[in-house]
């Protein structure tokens, strides 16, 4: 599928900023499944926009400006060819090893209701770590609604699983929690992915979960969907959780408070068009 | 356009490609081989040259023995090996002639006078200094044309072919060089001291014309996993197999662009030029260089495979 992007974030700042640094995990690297035909990144102010990466491969632009703007853009956009792979992540960069991603973090450490939820949804076996996590994947989409309001940025796995509720972050960070509860390695995927339910108006990006399967390597599972990944999935950065993948993190000096809006698009190019209103969730 | 003209514009620039590469190793080995003995004494920069450029077995039903003259006589001007610089540029005119409408003034002129001169040069009767000029000529020829191809053809499907022809043979000369001296790149072949190492890796970059470019990127003394390196997966560096494979992605997705259709060999491309992307030389050691490289060639004879049953046939 190829897929074409249009992702702005707008900041409106209550009074002129005098400096602010971004890091940016935006862009998409490719790999096996997916081939990134042309990728842009563009603030509307001067600064620096130096692209590094991070320790896990992520590609990342850090962006500094000094300067009296009272708002700023940043207008992303490109495409990327994707191709099925049935989920399996084959190609893609490895710096870290496997066990890395059995480490807890504050957002994803489970509680002792996530941990029964964890064997107890997906049956587990270890010698079918492939069938126990579609068995999880499945039981967390079934059971967790999903709902923007309740959830925030900073919710924890716990916290969103108590309500039974949250957006693809929330039910992400579940997933991971459980898995690596049951000594399987997972991390957090952020990206974007083709909506094929026609839901235009969602007020979420998107994010999914990859788990280490003997045998198989790095398989995605999307429990937003209840799905394995496909080509509707465009991947950009991995991490333990959001924290280590969110699209943008960063600080300024001055400015006030700050109103943010997201303008996302992501259609397949090659098919009909659909748009989506997207905060990351 | 027809695939019989893609095919033509492809194995041109592949053919004049080839000869800038044989050219260079001869030259680098006519360095090695000016050595005094004291540096080296299994002297076997003949056998290594032949090996780099290719047909070992069909040399060995002409020539009898390995030596400066018969490598010199089987890789510059031999009619029985069809990568010799005669044959090369013999060819590459055969296929501009073919294709002398899609070419423009410039180029033809420039593969035509190279034939006509070849010719009538002398052959391997020529004295050091005669055959020095010989390979400078060769060498000219593959810059005047390439040149004249990038300034002045339109950029349409026809010049992306040409860059096809070119980017995939230069993998391949680089894959070849690394294949046949590995061993040379390798850390535990490092010997304290060893002033042939140092030759030898100088002679690698030499082959691919990345003396003064090693220097720039590394700033430091000839180290192999710096050589291996550049050669690898330096982007900057345009023989390196990171670099060939970018300019293949590119002109394949602008080639699927023109015909509105993508296939294997853009996938391929694209798989393998992402994996050149986010790999490091640590994990191309870890994997041992020699069985990388090997894959390597294969892989890209396959992606040449591909883009003939794709567009050339």
């Amino acid at each position: 599928m190829r897929v074409r992007i249009e992702h702005e974030t707008h900041y409106e700042y209550d009074s002129p900023i005098r400096a602010l640094i971004q890091i940016l995990r935006m862009t998409p690297r490719s790999y096996a499944g997916q081939h990134v035909r042309r990728w842009r990144i563009e603030p509307n102010i001067d600064g620096h926009l130096r692209q590094t990466e991070d320790a896990l491969g992520n590609i990342v632009h850090h962006f500094s400006a000094e300067s009296g703007a009272r708002s700023l853009s940043l207008q992303v956009s490109g495409e990327v060819e994707t191709t099925d792979t049935g989920g399996v992540v084959k190609g893609g960069v490895t710096r870290a090893p496997d066990v890395y991603f059995l480490r807890e973090t504050a957002l994803t450490a489970p509680d002792e209701a996530l941990r029964v939820f964890a064997r107890e949804a997906s049956d587990f076996k270890p010698d079918d770590v492939l069938g126990s996590m579609h068995r999880l994947n499945n039981r967390i989409n079934a059971e967790v609604t999903f709902d923007t309001a309740p959830t925030q940025v900073v919710t924890t796995a716990n916290e969103a699983f108590a309500m039974r509720s949250g957006v693809c972050q929330d039910l992400t960070h579940i997933f991971v929690a459980c898995a690596r509860h049951l000594g399987v390695p997972a991390r957090y995927v952020s990206g974007y992915f083709v909506r094929i339910d026609g839901v235009v108006d969602q007020d979420a990006g998107h994010a999914w979960a990859e788990a280490q399967v003997p045998g198989l390597g790095w398989v995605g599972f999307d429990p937003a969907n209840g799905i394995s990944t496909t080509d509707a999935h465009v991947r950009v950065a991995v991490g333990l959780d959001y924290l280590g993948a969110a699209p943008i993190r960063g600080s300024r000096w001055g400015g006030g408070g700050e109103t943010m809006a997201v303008k996302l698009t992501v259609e397949d190019a090659g098919g009909s068009i659909q748009s989506q209103q997207q905060n990351q969730g | 356009m027809l695939s019989r003209t893609a095919s033509n514009l492809f194995w041109l620039f592949r053919y004049t490609e080839r000869a800038d590469f044989v050219a260079r190793i001869l030259d680098a080995t006519m360095r090695l081989a000016a050595l005094p003995t004291s540096y080296n004494e299994e002297r076997n920069e003949w056998n290594s040259a032949l090996a780099s450029a290719g047909n070992v077995a069909l040399f060995k039903q002409h020539y009898d023995t390995v030596n400066e003259d018969t490598v010199r006589d089987f890789l510059a001007f031999s009619p029985h090996n069809p990568s010799s610089i005669r044959n090369c540029l013999a060819s590459a005119r055969i296929n501009a002639r073919a294709v002398r409408t899609a070419l423009t003034a410039e180029m033809w002129e420039t593969i035509n006078d190279a034939w006509l001169e070849l010719k009538n040069s002398r052959g391997n009767d020529m004295d050091r200094d005669a055959f020095s000029d010989f390979l400078e000529f060769t060498k000219t020829v593959s810059l005047h044309f390439d040149g004249s191809a990038y300034r002045t053809m339109l950029r349409n499907d026809a010049y992306y072919f040409t860059r096809l022809g070119v980017s995939i043979e230069r993998a391949d000369n680089t894959a070849r060089i690394l294949d046949v001296k590995y061993h040379v790149l390798l850390p535990e072949s490092e010997r304290v001291g060893g002033s042939l190492d140092y030759f030898q890796w100088t002679t690698i970059l030499r082959e691919v014309q990345a003396h003064t470019a090693y220097h720039w990127v590394y700033r430091e003394a000839v180290k192999p996993w710096h050589v291996a390196d550049l050669l690898i997966l330096n982007r900057q560096m345009p023989r390196s197999l990171a670099c060939c494979y970018e300019s293949l992605v590119r002109h394949l997705d602008l080639i699927a662009d023109i015909y509105g259709r993508r296939g294997p060999s853009q996938r391929l491309a694209a798989t393998t030029s992402a994996q050149l992307a986010s790999s490091r030389i640590e994990e191309v050691f870890g994997h041992g260089l020699h069985e990388w490289v090997g894959k390597f060639i294969v892989e890209n004879n396959q992606l040449g495979a591909e883009i003939a049953e794709q567009y050339l046939i």
